[in-house]
């Protein structure tokens, strides 16, 4: 709407030099928002923009200076080869996991640099620079500088409405996750590299057709004015200016910079403009990191908080109360110091100690799935029940894992039970973490294999693992610190197994947020959550996947035991939802109260299987576990 | 193409090895900020360049030798870079945001710079340009060979601070893990203050050089970046001897591309050295 | 010697640590029990200056050292190994040293204090020159409390030094430190291993979310209703059996 407002402009017949200006603005506008693209949302910041806008400059140059391709036909073709050149760049550089921060943007910027050098010694300039005084410019508007406002208008107006779609869709979420936590948007299910890779192709091929259109403005290119280090830095600086967050944040600040230097040149002080623009850029930096127009929000927010931090300010859980009765009565059952038969109430309370294999109580509403486990408990003398039947749902086999010559896994072989809870135990460092790591993805395995539902998984990318039913919770909570609560669940619920799209995702967000108690937190940002909230955004994340198996990488530690046992509620609610669920655990008495069955690992290798209490009794387990750690 | 005769080749090898020395020279400081300071100093270059007009203005306008310039450039640099370091620690900076930061510091300078001399070209004429003497079928140039004396002298002085003086540690620890190293005594305040100031002042002594050398015209700071920043990284962020090391490198790979192609050929040998390197290092960072 | 009073300390927005008060006497072993997430790792920290209190204070001999820089604290005596280790990895073992005896008054004794360490943990000195970063846990956790006592501390603050070890290293930590306390150094031990701390220690004091819930003799907050509700959760019948693989009480 806005764009044909402005298309009129070249009607108004104001001077040559007013539509070169604005026609200069809108340059700016497309090259720093579709920088913004991949930089701003997914924080790659790459410092070889100039090397798409050059190649856009130099695809029309060559095909409109010495072939005579009509102007507007060539720029398609400067899309095209800038984006051919991105995301071939991609290809190669987003495979190496190192190449991120600082190391991309010099490697963009040595990339600029070595197209230049190309560029300048072959007979795509040979030297000299490229004259483009004899091509046609298409008449769009009554005059030259008219026709070429009207161009950059176009390509600005289908820049903006891109860079604006962008956050909106999947491909913006994923983007923004990558900008967060890499790797755990990748294990969420975010397919990071064909992301990286589209956000690249998109914001070359539009600084492409900005170069493009540019060369016949200027009408004489030459390698060394456009293959430099000014062009991004600019264009970064323009993106910082306005926000890189938002989608208007880059014209903003493209339009304030190109202003400031107009000013100046116009007033012929184009040092006194060069100081000013650099000192504009210093007291930005300094007095508002994140931008204008995320300074500009945060400030509306702030004058509209005290309206809402009333209802914002439950902390807990809003179905705590009726939990209440259950944490004072399970706090009685621990001062009681005794197992205690207790029906009607979920609490299972195991013993531990030396008498690990003492009697522990099974609850009616869970007695069914406990069958094998509980007919185990109550007979401590049976060998070797049986303990689940059927296929596995995971199957690991022979599966290893070293990090600089340690073994942190070393030729593990474990299977999980569909529909049941497998705890895994074990001393620090005994491969627990790991075992979870290699699974999930998040680290490739040296050797041995992954069956899940007879599918292999060791070869797969993280986020197909993700796709295919796998969730899992990071020991120390990795949200996505720019994410509300509510879009970090969103995220898994659209790039996990469920696979939603935006609005339903929205919705599942919403109900696991209300299944974790978290919804009153929906639209704070992570780091406004405390450590147990944070721990339950982690598994609301994990659960809005719709996994068939969960991997709780120790959710409980550092809770309080009221949490603990708000928790241990939750994670029986979870599986009576039929997940499957592996539990990392250090908390002894969670682990025996809700396991199945449980693991021991010790240096990397399986010790030890079977019930709790069975593995429990065994000597070389109590040593191996209790010897480090009491509980 | 014939091939080029050893005494041309050698002659440019070592003549890559003077420039690489000053690569290495203007890589010094940047790479301590970014490495120790995790302040991407791109305002360096500026620093530099304004030190080398400094000292071409005593020098060819005041008549002073151009190496005695550095006994008030040394202090004033000095003073710069702690002013900066202050600046940026009282925001607490990220390093990203001190690149953009620092670039705005740049264009400062560089206006600052155009201000007072101009956009023109300007040559330091010293009792130095022009000398060189020979050593068998060899040149050195002695402002080149001044450079390389300095390089070498800081790089390997400063190595040998950082790994055998209590200062030097204690930046390192800093660097690594600034709160520990604060609960062992380590003033972290200060130390940052004086290693930016001893940033400012490399800038400084590498400003110097670069005015017995070249031509200086302001817009030039921007054509040293690319490729100080390689020498920078292949050498490792907050090394010593790293940037010297990887500035020769580069140096004598260019000037020998420029014997077998031509010298417009140059830059590519550098850049694609590094962008190699970045993709197939293993390990590390 | 040390004295905490009222000391609050947050956390990011949370409160950490409500109101904790605490003393120490010279010469003086006292151990910091309590489940994960009690507030002992922010405990130790605030006493060391890697954290900062909001309210209340820290002094040592009556000099308040809350107003002050971190790096002050350690010119009062206070020296820590901290969680994790955190060593200097890049650096070899003897920079490392080098580093902890940084200010003026434990650098005049360093030749002294690297002797001392090496004495008590034999191999450090055959690692003095490899990068710290390539040891294995049990040495880095040797380098860390050797790192500290080389600052000569009147004060030694070890949090969890036993973690991740094996129970032979585990021992090796514990002698070491005994013999550190035999020495005249005051220690302030953070622990999980409750039955090991609780032995070596003349006091013990008992953090649960965030305060302290009991405090004096071993013996007495081991039998604390405290400590069994706060550390283990639920109850297990004797607590005698709950120490399979350790040694059980002296």
């Amino acid at each position: 709407m806005a764009g044909a407002a402005l298309a009129v402009v070249p009607f108004l017949r104001l001077p040559a030099f007013y539509e070169s200006f604005l026609y200069l603005v809108l340059h700016w506008i497309v090259l720093a928002t579709s920088w913004n693209i991949l930089s701003g949302y997914s924080g790659y910041f790459s410092f070889g923009h100039g090397a798409f806008y050059g190649v856009g400059v130099y695809t029309t140059a060559v095909l409109a200076g010495s072939y005579d391709v009509p102007f507007l036909w060539t720029l398609p073709a400067a899309a095209l080869i800038a984006a051919l050149l991105g995301v071939a760049l991609g290809a190669v550089v987003f495979r190496v996991r190192r190449v991120r921060g600082e190391l991309f943007a010099l490697l963009t910027l040595a990339v600029t640099f070595v197209l230049a050098t190309i560029v300048i010694n072959t007979p795509i300039d040979g030297g000299p620079g490229v004259y483009l005084s004899s091509v046609r410019v298409p008449v769009l508007a009554p005059t030259a500088s008219g026709s070429f406002y009207m161009m950059a208008l176009a390509l600005a107006v289908v820049t903006l409405v891109i860079a604006r779609a962008i956050p909106r869709a999947r491909l913006g979420v994923g983007l923004f996750a990558i900008h967060d936590d890499e790797d755990a948007a990748e294990v969420m299910g975010v397919p990071t590299y064909r992301y990286k890779l589209a956000a690249l192709g998109a914001s070359s091929a539009l600084a492409g057709v900005a170069g493009g259109i540019q060369a016949l403005f200027v009408s004489y290119v030459t390698a060394n004015g456009t293959f430099n280090i000014t062009v991004p830095l600019t264009v970064i600086l323009m993106s910082v200016l306005g926000g890189t967050r938002h989608w208007a944040g880059p014209a903003l600040g493209a339009t304030v910079i190109t202003l400031l230097l107009y000013a100046s040149t116009a007033a012929d002080q184009a040092v006194i403009g060069k100081a000013v623009t650099g000192a504009i850029l210093v007291a930005a930096v300094l007095f508002m990191p994140d931008g204008i127009l995320e300074m500009l929000r945060a400030k509306i927010a702030a004058r509209r908080r005290p309206a809402n931090i009333a209802p914002a300010t439950p902390s807990r859980p809003a179905d705590h109360a009726s939990r209440e009765p259950l944490e004072k009565r399970s706090s009685d059952l621990q001062r009681a110091g005794a197992a205690v038969e207790n029906p009607g109430d979920e609490v299972a309370a195991t013993a531990a100690g030396s008498g690990l294999a003492a009697a522990a109580t099974s609850q009616p509403a869970t007695a069914a799935r406990l069958r094998s486990a509980a007919a185990a408990r109550s007979a401590p003398t049976a060998a070797r029940p049986a303990l689940v039947v059927g296929t596995p749902l995971l199957a690991v086999r022979g599966l290893r894992k070293s990090f600089k010559g340690v073994r942190a896994l070393d030729g593990v072989d474990l299977d999980v039970f569909a529909g049941e809870i497998l705890g895994v135990l074990g001393p620090n460092g005994s491969g627990k973490s790991t075992l979870i790591n290699v699974v999930s993805g998040h680290y490739r395995a040296d050797a041995g294999s992954v069956a899940f539902a007879g599918h292999e998984l060791a070869e797969l990318p993280a986020h197909r693992i993700a796709r295919a039913g796998i969730a899992r919770t990071y020991q120390v909570p990795r949200p996505f610190a720019h994410l509300t609560v509510r879009d970090n669940v969103a995220l898994t619920a659209m790039f996990g197994g469920a696979a939603l799209a935006r609005p339903q995702a929205d919705e599942a967000a919403a109900q696991w947020l209300a299944f974790t108690g978290l919804h009153a937190r929906a639209q704070d940002l992570p780091g406004a959550l405390n450590l147990h909230q944070t721990k339950f955004l982690e598994l609301a994340r994990a659960l809005a996947a719709r996994p068939r198996l969960l991997m709780l990488d120790e959710v409980l530690s550092g809770l309080t035991p009221s949490e603990i046992d708000e928790a241990v509620e939750l994670i029986r609610r979870i599986r009576d939802q039929g997940t499957t669920i592996l539990l990392v655990e250090h908390v002894l008495r969670v682990v025996t109260a809700l396991s199945d069955r449980v693991v021991v690992l010790d240096q990397g290798r399986v010790l030890a299987q079977g019930t709790a209490a069975e593995v429990m009794a065994r000597h070389d387990v109590a040593f191996a576990y209790l010897g480090v750690v009491h509980a | 193409m014939t091939l080029p005769s050893a005494t041309l080749l050698a002659q440019s090898a070592l003549s890559g090895v003077f420039i690489g020395s000053l690569y290495g020279l203007l890589g010094l400081g940047l790479s301590l900020s970014w490495g120790l300071l995790h302040v991407i100093n791109l305002a360096h270059f500026g620093l530099a360049f304004l030190a080398a007009y400094v000292c071409y203005q005593l020098a060819s306008v005041g008549g002073v030798d151009p190496l005695l310039t550095l006994v008030l450039i040394i202090p004033m640099f000095f003073m710069l870079g702690v002013a900066m370091q202050w600046l940026l620690a009282r925001f607490a900076v990220s390093p990203l945001n001190s690149l953009l930061a620092t670039f705005g510091l740049t264009a400062i300078i560089e206006a600052g710079i155009q201000g007072v001399w101009t956009a023109d070209f300007r040559k330091l004429e010293s009792v130095y340009a022009g000398q060189k003497f020979r050593i068998g079928e060899l040149f050195v140039p002695v402002p080149e060979l001044i450079a390389l004396v300095l390089a070498f002298a800081l790089s390997f002085g400063i190595w040998g601070a950082m790994r055998y003086t209590d200062l030097g540690r204690a930046m390192r620890a800093l660097a690594e893990d600034a709160p520990v190293a604060a609960a062992f005594g380590i003033d972290r305040r200060a130390h940052a203050l004086m290693l930016s100031g001893v940033c400012g002042a490399l800038a400084g002594i590498a400003g110097v050089c670069l005015a017995l050398s070249f031509t200086l015209t302001p817009a030039q700071m921007y054509a040293w970046v690319g490729v100080v920043f390689a020498a920078v990284m292949l050498g490792g962020l907050g090394s010593a001897l790293g940037p010297l090391a990887a500035g020769i490198v580069i140096g004598v790979s260019e000037a020998v591309t420029m014997v077998f192609l031509s010298p417009s050929w140059a830059p590519i040998v550098s850049f694609t050295l590094l962008i190699a390197l970045l993709l197939l290092r293993p390990g590390r960072s | 010697m040390l004295e905490v009073r009222n000391l609050r300390v947050d956390y990011g927005a949370a409160p950490a640590l409500w109101d904790v008060s605490l003393a120490m006497r010279a010469g003086e072993l006292a151990c910091v029990i309590g489940p994960n997430g009690a507030g002992k790792t922010t405990l130790i920290n605030a006493i060391a200056g890697l954290h900062r209190a909001r309210s209340g204070r820290i002094a040592m001999d009556a000099l308040d050292l809350t107003p002050m820089a971190s790096h002050r604290y350690c010119a009062a005596g206070i020296a820590i190994v901290p969680e994790g280790r955190r060593l200097f990895t890049r650096m070899s073992v003897r920079e490392n040293l080098e580093v902890g005896s940084y200010l003026r008054a434990a650098r005049r004794d360093r030749a002294r204090s690297m002797d001392y360490v090496c004495a008590l943990f034999p191999a450090v000195r055959d690692k003095l020159d490899a990068q710290a970063g390539t040891l294995s846990g049990g040495q880095q956790q040797m380098v860390a409390i050797s790192r500290a006592l080389m600052a000569k501390p009147r004060l030694l603050l070890l949090d969890e030094p036993s973690l991740g070890l094996s129970p032979a290293m585990v021992d090796v930590m514990f002698r070491a430190i005994r013999d550190v306390h035999a020495a005249g150094t005051a220690v302030l031990l953070v622990e999980q291993n409750v039955t090991k701390a609780l032995d070596i220690a003349d006091r013990a004091y008992l953090l649960d979310e965030g305060r302290i819930i009991s405090e004096g003799a071993p013996d007495a907050v081991f039998n604390s209703p405290g400590l069994r509700r706060a550390y283990l959760g639920i109850d297990t019948p004797g607590h005698a059996d709950s120490h399979i693989g350790s040694e059980g009480k002296r």
